[in-house]
């Protein structure tokens, strides 16, 4: 039962980390930015690219190494957040919803197919592997790198949440969510705080990117697919456009998937995970935490 | 491999009419295809995965038939003069994408077809090849669903998915593991070696199979397999799918603490299989036809296909060697290029000589013997462990 929660609060943050990407960029321009999965991807691969041209790290430095190259692939999966809305969905902003969904997916491929041109297609080890001791906590088996990375996570969430709530940034992004014109008017430079929205939801993508890399050990050019479409369920479940609700579904997501696993054996896992997204879309469509949004015309 | 994971998702009736289409297509063109010229170079239709994540494996295979392709064109080519040439097509290990490659080797006039690695993808290119009179040695796909569509036109040279869980079985018995978990990934060559095991096991009844199981491919965390096999505790985990998958299990259930012993079959061994699991890796058992390292004599093979492209070779590249001399055999055989002869020549074949043995087809169109050994992980490489004789 422990192992059950805490194998589900681990995956759960990956999850929610990446949610959060998902259900900004949706709160603020309504986009279902499919190719969010893969800026996780392309996060591990500059995790990789960047440590392979460091060199051999000494095993004790490696949690060292690991946040400065968490850092920089940060800071570059944000850049290509910022250059994919600005090439890809900015010109598109006027258009029907449909069409950006479809640039989205577009996005997608290309992110996969180029890493896959560039990096070529084999999977890859990453260099430096997080071991530590497994222990034992009220029954269920628990290692050190976990807990760093859980950390890491609640960090950055952390951050995120102060950001949001916070700062003047913080506050155009949540006036636009409400309402974009209204915020226009109001002299809010709704770009400038668009182009923000995309860097840090893509940033927290790359750190998830990089943290998955380090603590499973493989990295290939596809590995952003099925994670992008648990955290786009995660971030249904929690409330879409709701940032507290991204990782609240996060968490919830990890529950579900390690409880119906137990439940009903390993390979309907996935079954029910996605049974639950469907009873989310009909019951509750806007999430545990998502309020009503009457359409405004 | 995958089966269509995001075509399925995104597309699925487009591609139904997709396929529909160009199934009618294999049928039209094969006809025309099927008249080849009476010179010129034979062409070879090989489809396999070039992209994808099968796609080193696709290299290796390229290459050994490549190799073959030379030599043979080097001492004469066929037919008295006529060169071979390979036709290589990509297939991505994907359903949608082997029928494309399928029919547009068939509209460029391949005779014989030495392709097929990821059986899903294999599957389906059957009935365009059989339409269009093409005989298929299939050099790796190993799948029982491909014999059981008994097609009259599928050689299969590489051991079936039966013969791998008998190999399986023995290995086991001998070893005296009292317990087994099984584990695949959902494709149509996992499932079908899990199925086929744990219905052997069932049926010789020494040994007790206490987990069958499935994941699914293409994810980083397996916490809920591996709390299974830690509930069911059994003495030997074998994993059915791919080396991906397959080295994260690995890597997981170590952390985990498993104390029993893992064995992967042939899908899994790839040099990346010990990257990937890291230290977890050693003393991993796997079921496997003989590879170039493994085979006894070899040397001078090894040795000039690292001359010819600068690399070790790999899974299956013996096994599309002997496909492509096995069809040129056979095209001397037929004295012709009608597909219907060759079929016949390759029926009649008995005692040609290939890294797995003298060959002669069963009724199925299979291998006898499926040739499979036990490998085993030491130092990061697979070496042979057992070659259950």
């Amino acid at each position: 039962m422990s192992q059950l929660i805490w194998d589900g609060l681990f995956v759960g943050s990956f999850y929610a980390l990446i949610a959060l990407g998902y259900s900004m960029v949706y709160g603020i321009i309504k986009l279902l930015n499919f190719a969010h999965g893969d800026i996780y991807m392309l996060g591990a691969f500059v995790g990789f690219a960047a440590l392979t041209s460091l060199g051999g790290i000494p095993a004790s430095l490696s949690i060292g190494a690991l946040l400065v190259v968490m850092l920089v692939s940060m800071l570059l999966t944000g850049t290509a957040g910022v250059l994919i809305e600005r090439l890809a969905y900015r010109p598109l902003r006027g258009a029907p919803r449909l069409a950006v969904l479809i640039t989205a997916v577009g996005v997608s491929f290309s992110l996969e197919y180029g890493v896959s041109a560039i990096a070529g297609p084999n999977p890859r080890a990453f260099p430096i592997r997080l071991e530590g001791n497994v222990f034992s906590l009220l029954g269920a088996r628990i290692s050190l790198p976990q807990i760093i990375l859980m950390l890491i996570a609640a960090v950055l969430m952390i951050l995120l949440n102060f950001y949001v709530q916070k700062t003047s940034t913080g506050r155009a992004m949540r006036s636009i969510a409400l309402d974009r014109n209204a915020s226009l008017l109001m002299g809010i430079n709704v770009n400038s705080v668009i182009t923000r929205t995309f860097f840090i939801g893509s940033a927290l993508a790359g750190a998830a990117g990089v943290m998955a890399g380090a603590y499973y050990g493989k990295i290939d050019f596809l590995m952003g697919f099925i994670i992008g479409l648990k955290a786009f369920t995660a971030a249904v479940i929690g409330g879409i456009g709701n940032i507290k609700g991204a990782m609240l579904g996060g968490l919830v997501l990890g529950f579900v998937e390690a409880f119906g696993a137990e439940w009903f054996g390993g390979q309907w896992r996935d079954v029910f995970a996605f049974a639950v997204l469907i009873l989310f879309l009909t019951l509750r469509p806007t999430g545990i935490l998502g309020e009503r949004v009457t359409e405004r015309v | 491999m995958k089966l269509g994971k995001r075509s399925t998702l995104l597309m699925g009736v487009a591609t139904a009419v997709l396929l529909t289409t160009a199934g009618c297509s294999g049928g039209l063109l094969g006809g025309g295809g099927n008249s080849t010229a009476d010179s010129g170079p034979i062409k070879l239709a090989m489809v396999i995965p070039i992209s994808g994540s099968s796609a080193p494996t696709g290299a290796y295979m390229r290459n050994g038939a490549q190799m073959a392709v030379d030599e043979i064109n080097k001492d004469g080519g066929v037919l008295g003069g006529r060169q071979l040439e390979l036709d290589v097509e990509d297939e991505a290990c994907d359903a949608q994408q082997s029928v494309a490659g399928a029919n547009k080797a068939v509209s460029n006039g391949a005779v014989v077809s030495v392709g097929g690695y990821c059986s899903g993808a294999t599957l389906p290119e059957i009935p365009i090849f059989q339409k269009a009179d093409i005989p298929m040695i299939i050099p790796a796909a190993n799948s029982q669903d491909l014999v059981k569509q008994n097609a009259n036109n599928v050689f299969m040279i590489n051991g079936t998915g039966k013969q791998q869980s008998t190999a399986a079985l023995t290995f086991i018995k001998k070893q005296g593991f009292a317990t087994v978990a099984l584990v695949d990934d959902n494709t149509s060559y996992s499932k079908d070696i899990n199925t086929e095991t744990r219905s052997q096991i069932e049926a010789d009844g020494t040994v007790k199979a206490v987990l069958s199981t499935s994941v699914t491919a293409g994810e980083s965390d397996y916490s809920a397999v591996v709390r299974d096999i830690m509930g069911a505790n059994p003495s030997l985990v074998y994993w059915t799918g791919y080396y991906q998958e397959g080295g994260l299990i690995i890597n997981q259930l170590k952390n985990a603490g498993f104390a029993g012993k893992i064995m992967v079959a042939d899908g899994s061994v790839d040099p990346s299989l010990a990257q990937i699991a890291g230290a977890g890796a050693e003393g991993v058992y796997a079921t496997m036809t003989q590879t170039p390292e493994t085979l006894k004599g070899a040397e001078d093979w090894i040795a000039n296909y690292k001359k010819a492209f600068k690399s070790d070779p790999g899974p299956y590249s013996t096994q599309s060697y002997d496909a492509v001399r096995l069809a040129a055999k056979a095209i001397d055989d037929a004295k012709s290029t009608d597909g219907k002869a060759i079929i016949k020549a390759l029926e009649a074949i008995d005692g040609f000589q290939m890294f797995s043995g003298p060959l002669k087809f069963t009724p199925e169109r299979t291998l006898s013997s499926g040739g499979f050994v036990i490998l085993a992980i030491k130092g990061g490489k697979f070496v042979l462990e057992d070659d259950l004789s």
